[in-house]
């Protein structure tokens, strides 16, 4: 897994990130402790016996929410005294709770003195990620006879981290202790119970009581196992297929969020550890990628989403009314408007994707309801694409950060500053548009014309948006097609001019459909070609580009994200070996990370590192890199929702052998699908 | 009384329907504390229809902000939803609610919006 020894657990937006004893110290470079509403409550956690840290013998992470340590005193460098040993047990789930339990094997009694040393710092999610260290406010520390109480207060806003014993502790403002005597083979155990709270003037919790799941162990075990239940079962002689799967499905299930003042309705959270909030594009994408598996989230991203569409013109969130939300954040930098994320709208993918998965969502379930009831939404969602997004007038969808300081630039799924350029590695003036985005408006109008057609009675809208969509798809053919390349501009600059690099983005084209039939094939052989297929999967850009580095994070990695949807584009062009060449090799690459991928690998070639090498400070698990072994199933097994049924066209890998897909959910009930692999992908290696 | 307030809540009762909550119903009371006084605003939503009164009657959320806060909100130059972040407005009952009628305040008036790259050149 993760190369770093911490240790994760997580239930919505509260997590622990601790040493593998169990023990949080945080500084800037280690990113460790507990987070609640993107805020740190916990900085410090350390728990020593008789002034002697700890050595960790073992830990389990029994489940997502929950963690086991087992510890004896001293460090790895001294002789371990195994005459004591000390289990720390914890889980998460509305507060955060540890139970210490420590075991006397002794024949003699022992008198202890353990100490948990505490202290929080209160750091907003972002300034942990950034390194920004200075409070505008003051923190404080109130010892009260039966608990401790530290605090962070900033004019009205104030967080507050209480902690409390179930057995009498010493309490001071930095930590608690306890003296305990163990008479031979005798246990002693304290449950210690942490609460964050996020406290307004009257006193009442930002929250409200909104909870995603119970906060009980037991409830928090019933619901995943409820949630493993309902979803499909996967029966297959590949022993690492089926670990991935059931990887996913539990991280999935820990990766739900239910956003505040919402009711409680759960979507994909983004990723642990920075983005464990409502991402626009990564809820949706994830949704469409489970949607075989896991239909339920679909309907609550689509509903939270237009809660939340923009209404107003607001250059710092560059917020425009129609835009669906690119990133919610609740601690004290969106608070403070130091950050813009209350929520941040600056995406330009986010809106048209809104309507594909709405479309699609309506494939697989038949939810008339739902397309109904969000007509409002997505006519407002088409018109921003008409009106809002086309910063230069001529049909495509541009971006240009109105929020100078704290806006994204690069406001496409690549968002880093250097994402986009040109063949000579220079970057573009703005506003830009990326081809992908095109893409995905092409798909918009084309999937909202059938749903004006079949559910809101507008024939004369579904021709208008069907004309559009039409005129769209040849513009862009003329405007982007890279001629000396064959294949299509990363980018547009506001003269026309293209980003002529070669790049992961044509791949996308395939699944949105605007790829002219008779260039299809020139797209598919560069995707699996070597400038572009490592072995293991599609890089974000192409071998040779000046850019071009095996580990730049949009420039040269691999996303399993974005593999997963180019070997769906592939299938539906009628590319299917190619689609299972990119499908094994990303399903390959999730069997060194224990089925959990990570955000991005290296782009080195698969026979020269062996390995996927896993991109620095890549997170995990991510919700996207999560859902991709889940759509490559779907691709391979070739899924496909079909005039009120399921149809199955399986093209597997030989080396895949049988797999069954047992209990697929949708308006079909539930049904199974059989394939074997007889795919011979020697022919395609590259 | 102060201005861009009362306007706001005038125009809500005017507008009669707003289609942005026509998936909407509950009652909300916005309670606009000053010291020992507090003026109440009562909207109450139907599907979409809206009706405004000055009542304090029990609501199903009911939102806490002092009165020069809500001023600004009226106007656009503060922002709701971090307002709450901030605690300097406080929500009790049903939170769906607030969101959703937060979405009905104005934008930042020094908001240009989406500016066409042509008209730049002339700027």
């Amino acid at each position: 897994m993760s190369k770093s020894n911490h240790i994760r657990i997580l239930d919505g937006n509260t997590f622990v990130v601790s040493e593998d004893t169990g023990d949080i110290e945080a500084t800037p470079s280690e990113p460790t402790g507990l987070f609640s509403l993107d805020t740190r409550f916990l900085s410090t956690w350390v728990l020593t016996v008789n002034g002697e840290r700890l050595n960790p013998l073992s830990y389990d992470d029994l489940q997502y929410y929950e963690a086991r340590f087992f510890l004896v005193p001293g460090l790895a460098t001294h002789y371990i005294d195994a005459k004591l040993s000390i289990i720390r047990e914890r889980a998460v789930g509305g507060s955060f709770r540890e139970t210490i339990t420590i075991l006397n094997h002794d024949e003699k009694p022992v008198d202890l003195e353990l100490r948990m040393d505490v202290a929080s710092d209160f750091a907003d999610l972002f300034q942990v990620k950034d390194e920004i260290l200075n409070k505008k406010g003051e923190i404080y520390a109130e010892v009260e006879p039966d608990r401790l109480r530290l605090g962070y207060r900033r004019g009205s806003f104030k967080r507050e981290t209480v902690i409390a014993s179930s057995v009498p502790a010493r309490y001071d403002k930095g930590g608690f202790g306890y003296t305990v005597h163990l008479e031979p083979n005798e246990q002693w155990t304290a449950r210690i119970d942490v609460q964050t709270h996020a406290i307004g003037p009257g006193g009442r919790d930002l929250r409200m009581g909104v909870r995603s799941h119970g906060t009980e162990r037991l409830a928090l075990q019933q619901d995943l196992e409820e949630w493993i239940a309902n979803a499909p079962k996967v029966n297959t002689e590949h022993e690492d297929l089926a670990t991935t799967y059931r990887r996913c499905l539990v991280d999935l299930a820990a990766l739900r969020f239910s956003p505040l003042s919402l009711g409680g309705a759960t979507l994909p959270a983004a990723g642990l550890p920075w983005f464990m909030t409502m991402f626009g594009r990564d809820s949706i994408l994830t949704c469409l990628q489970v949607l075989p598996f896991t239909p339920e989230l679909s309907k609550t991203t689509l509903r939270i989403l237009a809660a939340l569409q923009g209404t107003r013109f607001d250059d710092f969130r560059d917020e425009d009314p129609g835009r669906i939300l690119h990133e919610m954040r609740y601690g004290e930098t969106a608070a403070f408007e130091e950050q813009p994320h209350s929520p941040y709208y600056g995406s330009v993918d986010a809106t048209p994707l809104f309507i594909v998965l709405l479309d699609e969502y309506e494939k697989w379930s038949g939810d008339a309801a739902l397309v109904k009831e969000l007509e409002a939404e997505c006519r407002a969602a088409l018109k921003w694409i008409d009106d809002y997004a086309d910063l230069v007038g001529n049909g495509y969808i541009w971006y240009e950060r109105r929020n100078a300081d704290t806006g994204l630039e690069n406001q496409c799924w690549k968002d880093s500053w250097d994402s986009i350029s040109y063949r000579d590695g220079k970057l573009p003036p703005f506003p830009r548009a990326t081809c992908e985005v095109q893409g995905y408006a092409y798909d918009a109008k084309v999937r909202a014309a059938r749903l004006a057609r079949e559910f809101w009675g507008d024939p004369e809208f579904a021709d208008r948006l069907e004309r559009e969509a039409a005129a769209l798809k040849e513009r862009f053919n003329h405007d982007w097609w890279v001629a000396d390349g064959e294949y299509y501009a990363l980018a547009l600059d506001p003269d026309g001019r293209q980003c002529d690099v070669l790049s992961s983005n044509i791949g996308h084209l395939l699944w949105s459909g605007i790829v002219d039939a008779d260039r299809a094939e020139k797209i598919a052989h560069h995707l699996v070609g070597p400038r572009l297929f490592s072995g293991w999967g599609v890089r974000t850009l192409a071998e040779g580009e000046v850019r071009y580095n095996p580990i730049g994070y949009h420039n040269g990695t691999i996303w399993p994200f974005e593999n997963s949807f180019i070997a769906w584009g592939l299938r539906n062009y009628g590319f299917a070996e190619e689609a299972a060449t990119i499908a094994s090799g990303i399903l390959d690459a999730a069997r060194y990370f224990d089925g959990r991928l990570p955000e991005a690998f290296g782009g080195y070639p698969r026979d020269l590192t062996k390995f996927p090498v896993e991109y620095p400070t890549a997170c995990s698990p991510q919700a996207w890199s999560t859902g991709a072994p889940l759509l490559l199933l779907r691709t391979m097994l070739g899924l496909e929702p079909h005039e009120g049924h399921l149809a199955v066209e399986p093209r597997l890998p030989a080396g895949m052998g049988r797999i069954e897909v047992l209990d697929i959910p949708g308006r079909w009930g539930r049904v199974d699908a059989f394939a074997r692999g007889r795919l011979d992908l020697h022919q395609l290696a590259v | 009384m102060a201005d861009a307030t009362t306007r706001f809540f005038e125009d809500l009762d005017r507008r009669g329907y707003e289609p942005l909550l026509a998936k909407t119903s509950g009652t909300l009371r916005f309670d606009l504390q000053e010291g020992a006084h507090t003026h109440h605003w009562m909207v109450r939503i139907d599907r979409g229809n809206l009706r405004v009164t000055q009542e304090d009657r029990e609501a199903d959320t009911v939102v806490g902000v002092s009165p020069a806060l809500f001023e600004d909100l009226a106007a656009g130059r503060e922002h709701g939803i971090a307002a709450i972040l901030r605690g300097d407005v406080t929500v009790s009952g049903d939170p769906r609610l607030i969101v959703q009628v937060e979405r009905l305040f104005p934008g930042d008036p020094h908001s240009r919006g989406p500016r066409r790259f042509f008209h730049r050149e002339v700027d």
